[in-house]
């Protein structure tokens, strides 16, 4: 069994106890918070840009000034420290937190400044927005069902970045090789791959290639536990996410 | 970071949750259930060549409540060796570090689907006293299954019934936690609350008169604050009564005002089925006379047909 | 109880209806009736015995009804010969009801009653 723990990323410097990023978020330490909160937006930032977009029906360019505005307030005024796990999830809070901030945005009909008190990390927008015009699920969709498809789609691509951090690391290159053309690219192929395909495609035994996915399946929900864990904001959420992921309910 | 597409995304949740059986006998062939514990999994047993069902813990590996629960659950089931209780056949850890356990796969419908209002009494309660039986046999052995509804019961195509997810049974005795469990119309007022320090076979006799009802009248019993349970012939005066009076006693909010154990709410029902005077219904002189006369019409028939025969010889030798 | 048992308590028991109410269609016999009585409960508990033990050993409604139908009417038919040599013929209000009776306790210890 691969006992690598390393979680790669910007999450790295966190230890390993749990929900830690949403308890150092309300952290008295001020580098401690930054980073926290640095972590969290890199976690957040895309839900809450397309939530934005797409509940609020705001502009491209509203929509980066918002998001960006939120997090810089959020960070600046300690929006997550009143958090409490017993009343909500973290993800429905920071989303409640996101629309009162737009509303009241809306309302007070500001201009919005840019960054407020600074970048904390650059967002590649532009990319964003192509994400959601590739998204069919993105018309109509119910706000709170959208936005946690978002969060997990997130949770999930930076799984997927640990995974690729972590094969290659570790010389299983070929590993996370299979595992991105089926599991990954295999979805949304014209043709349905098979480990028969695959097998002929990298030259290697059927059998190699299905231990090879399994290893690398295995490695990928152990990051993405990983990663779900330093985004709930206490063990009962984190449980229940867990059995609400991996129940197949992505929505 | 890369984009994942909605179809990569519901791929990846079903392959992430794919168990992988690597080392065991196993081999995976599809997801066929969802539980509130863990996911079950069609599989085939390479060394018997037969289908089996795998249940796999979802949660996190190192989540030892969750594993000590589930552990628990297999051990029971296990324990419990009837024909009604789905056998347990075996048990591990996968190399991801989830537990499993497979047992028997169960091929069948739930007894919420096999039957319905329009199926004859007698073919409704079939069922219902196998899983009594199964039941019966838990309370026997110190177990409470506490989370009884026509959902966890398989009927198969040859009649035979199942008893299914025995998940939040414990044993009979003083409550180790104080955590909820069990399905609401079918939970008992005291595994409701946090109020009572026992819960006992008692809270089965109750779910097990929940399912009586819903076989009676195709609706679950009424549940909830202010709800009022209705007599089961209110929705259908064809029910007899001494039926309805065996489940009004089974769902008495009083644990003591109850039937002990499902093998008394059993041997009532029996009774009924087989025109004997039920415990739980104080009969009138008129329904002894009307159930002897039904139990023994044909013996009747046949004296009466003697008595015909005398005064026929009567009428006709003395006129 | 034992269906010998039960076939001699309800022979019995119809035999004495039986020789009741044999006046009723033979009033003539009136003055005998004491006799007839015990003479009738007598033979249905005969009849009975014999019925009941048949249906210990031979598991079947519809030759335990039959087998109760012909001892009946053979017993009933030994009254009717006895009293033909009296220069009395009851054929039918001795046969009739006779076999019914045994009909009756062929039925009823085919189906009630323990086997051993």
């Amino acid at each position: 069994m691969d006992h690598d723990t390393d979680l790669g990323g910007p999450a790295a410097a966190f230890p390993a106890t749990r929900c830690t990023l949403v308890r150092a978020a309300g952290s008295a330490d001020p580098a401690v918070r930054r980073q926290a909160a640095e972590t969290l937006i890199a976690a957040y930032w895309k839900p809450v840009y397309k939530y934005i977009r797409v509940k609020w029906r705001s502009h491209n360019e509203d929509a980066k000034d918002l998001t960006q505005a939120f997090f810089a307030v959020a960070v600046e005024k300690g929006f997550f420290d009143p958090f409490d796990p017993a009343k909500a999830r973290f993800r429905t809070f920071v989303r409640l937190c996101v629309d009162g901030f737009v509303a009241n945005e809306r309302r007070a009909n500001t201009r919005l400044k840019r960054g407020g008190g600074g970048e904390l990390l650059s967002l590649d927008f532009a990319a964003v927005e192509g994400e959601l015009r590739r998204q069919e699920s993105a018309a109509g969709a119910d706000p709170d069902d959208f936005f946690r498809q978002e969060w997990v789609r997130e949770l999930f691509a930076a799984a997927v970045d640990d995974l690729r951090r972590q094969c290659a690391g570790s010389g299983k290159e070929l590993h996370f090789k299979l595992f991105e053309r089926y599991d990954l690219d295999g979805p949304d192929a014209a043709e349905k791959l098979s480990y028969a395909s695959l097998a002929e495609e990298f030259g290697l035994p059927q059998t190699q290639v299905t231990n090879y996915l399994a290893f690398a399946r295995r490695l990928f929900r152990r990051l993405v536990l990983e990663r779900l864990r330093t985004t709930t904001g206490s063990e009962d959420e984190f449980r229940d996410e867990v059995w609400r992921l991996f129940g197949g309910d992505v929505r | 970071m890369s984009w994942l597409s909605d179809a990569t995304l519901l791929h990846l949740c079903r392959v992430a949750d794919w168990p992988d059986l690597t080392g065991t006998r196993y081999d995976c062939v599809d997801k066929i259930g969802q539980g509130g514990m863990g996911a079950v999994f069609l599989a085939r047993d390479r060394e018997l060549d037969r289908q089996v069902a795998l249940k796999v813990l979802s949660a996190a590996p190192d989540d030892a409540d969750a594993k000590a629960r589930m552990v628990a659950e297999a051990r029971l089931t296990a324990r419990l060796e009837h024909p009604g209780i789905v056998p347990v056949h075996d048990a591990g850890v996968l190399p991801d570090g989830r537990f499993y356990y497979a047992m028997k796969l169960v091929r069948g419908k739930r007894l919420d689907e096999q039957v319905s209002r329009t199926t004859a009494l007698a073919e409704r309660l079939q069922p219902f006293q196998k899983m009594c039986d199964a039941v019966a046999f838990a309370h026997a052995h110190g177990i409470v299954h506490r989370d009884l509804k026509p959902q966890n019961v398989m009927v198969g195509p040859f009649g035979e019934v199942l008893v299914l997810d025995w998940g939040a049974a414990r044993e009979i005795g003083p409550r180790a936690d104080a955590a909820v469990v069990g399905t609401p119309g079918y939970m008992a007022p005291e595994q409701a609350t946090a109020n009572v320090a026992v819960v006992d076979a008692r809270a089965d006799v109750y779910a097990v008169g929940g399912i009586l009802y819903f076989l009676l009248t195709g609706r679950p019993p009424a549940y909830g604050p202010g709800a009022v349970l209705a007599r089961p012939r209110q929705f259908d005066r064809a029910i007899p009564r001494p039926l309805e009076a065996i489940c009004l006693k089974a769902l008495a909010p009083d644990p003591g005002r109850r039937y002990a154990d499902v093998a008394d709410l059993a041997a009532d029902v029996a009774d009924f089925l087989a025109r004997r005077r039920v415990r739980a219904y104080p009969e009138k002189p008129f329904e002894v006379v009307l159930r002897l006369a039904t139990t023994y019409r044909t013996v009747l028939t046949l004296l009466l047909a003697y008595l015909l025969i005398r005064i026929l010889l009567l009428v006709f030798f003395r006129s | 109880m034992k269906k010998w048992l039960l076939g001699l308590l309800l022979g019995g028991v119809l035999g004495i209806f039986d020789g009741l109410t044999a006046p009723l269609s033979a009033p003539e016999t009136a003055p005998d009736l004491l006799g007839i009585v015990i003479g009738s409960m007598f033979k249905g508990c005969i009849a009975g015995v014999l019925i009941g033990y048949f249906a210990q050993k031979v598991h079947s409604l519809a030759l335990g009804i039959v087998f109760g139908l012909a001892v009946g009417a053979a017993l009933a038919f030994g009254i009717v010969w006895l009293q033909y040599q009296a220069g009395k013929w009851y054929f039918w209000q001795v046969m009739l009801p006779g076999s019914a009776v045994g009909l009756i306790v062929g039925y009823v210890t085919q189906r009630y009653g323990r086997r051993l």
